[in-house]
């Protein structure tokens, strides 16, 4: 409750003032375009339902026109993950107590930790509108409870509600959410990975890109939380782990 | 019409040829550090700031989604996992 307070206020007044900028075009887009913009625009986000409807022609040749790619590439880095954390797959000592850095480093990792949080949201959620996208948010996210594994320890992650088994359930999310939004649209009469017609591209007057943005958040979620349990199981000094009895 | 084509035409370009040619240099100068360094601990660290270095090359040659990876995954996560591996062996080259 005391904490609620303070962080309600911040998120009322970003809110006010995302409004007031938005609206009063106190920050505005170049009005000019470049050929070579033009042409990409037209490529990716103008032509109906055979474009991606998305401006951002990364994310659009990325998730939509060479979609399969991606995917078959996510899979081959999630079979990487798997192969580290069968390789971790020992008990663990139970630690009493870590050694923390100092109290810089701490304070300073404290307020990193939740910039580092917010960019690599704004990073995978604007994933169709501007450069990045789920996997280069989801690799900034996982550097967030890495600092706060090196300066503080495992154990505060783990009280704080990111345990090992936490972070390989979020991974398991994001990898089924990749999973329905490729298939959902044989079930509704459309192809594999199909983008615009069988999403909105629009919801709630905000340019959503059809499925690039479930895509986006799905890798994101999938991609931030894979990285986190291996460092998770390679943050283990060996003299904890217990050799299991046959 | 050809001129209209280019980006950034004249002076402009030329500014962004010399930061690019001043940054891929830093980034070569660290990655020799980083491999005849004999203490790995500051290889590593060589290493980041060549990484750092080829971050602002890969934003003037204009490829942003490349830099937002590569500026977590280099200096992030890859020096975290290889400081991992050196209190996990040892710290000095043999």
């Amino acid at each position: 409750m005391k904490r609620t307070l303070p962080l309600l206020l911040i998120l009322a007044l970003v809110v006010v003032f995302a409004y007031l900028f938005a609206t009063k075009g106190v920050i505005s887009a170049p009005t000019e375009l470049r050929p070579l913009g033009k042409f990409y625009l037209e490529k990716c986000m103008i032509g109906g339902d055979f474009a991606a409807g998305s401006p951002e022609a990364v994310t659009s040749i990325l998730w939509d026109y060479r979609g399969l790619d991606t995917l078959f590439e996510t899979s081959v880095f999630f079979l990487a993950i798997i192969g580290s954390l069968m390789l971790f797959s020992f008990k663990v000592k139970e630690v009493v107590r870590e050694q923390e850095l100092t109290l810089v480093v701490r304070s300073v990792t404290k307020i990193a930790a939740v910039m580092i949080l917010a960019v690599s949201a704004s990073i995978a959620l604007h994933g169709h509108l501007t450069p990045g996208g789920g996997f280069q948010g989801g690799s900034a996210l996982a550097v967030a409870p890495l600092l706060v594994l090196v300066a503080f320890s495992r154990k505060i992650l783990e009280t704080s509600g990111l345990s090992l088994k936490r972070a390989i359930v979020i991974r398991s999310l994001g990898l089924m959410g990749i999973l329905l939004t490729a298939l959902l649209p044989l079930t509704l009469g459309g192809y594999i990975m199909q983008n615009l017609p069988i999403f909105p591209k629009y919801i709630a007057d905000q340019l959503t890109s059809g499925s690039l943005i479930f895509y986006n958040v799905f890798e994101y979620l999938a991609v931030g939380a894979g990285f986190t349990a291996v460092f998770l199981l390679i943050s283990i000094p060996e003299k904890n782990f217990v050799e299991e009895e046959k | 019409m050809e001129e209209s084509l280019r980006p950034s035409g004249g002076k402009k370009a030329m500014i962004h040829l010399v930061i690019l040619a001043i940054s891929v240099l830093i980034g070569l100068v660290f990655s020799y550090l980083a491999i005849t360094e004999r203490d790995l601990l500051k290889a590593v660290g060589f290493s980041a700031i060549q990484a750092v270095a080829y971050a602002i090359a890969f934003y003037l040659l204009m490829a942003p989604d490349i830099v937002l990876a590569y500026v977590a995954i280099s200096v992030g996560i890859y020096s975290a996992l290889l400081i991992f591996l050196i209190r996990k062996t040892g710290r000095y080259e043999v």
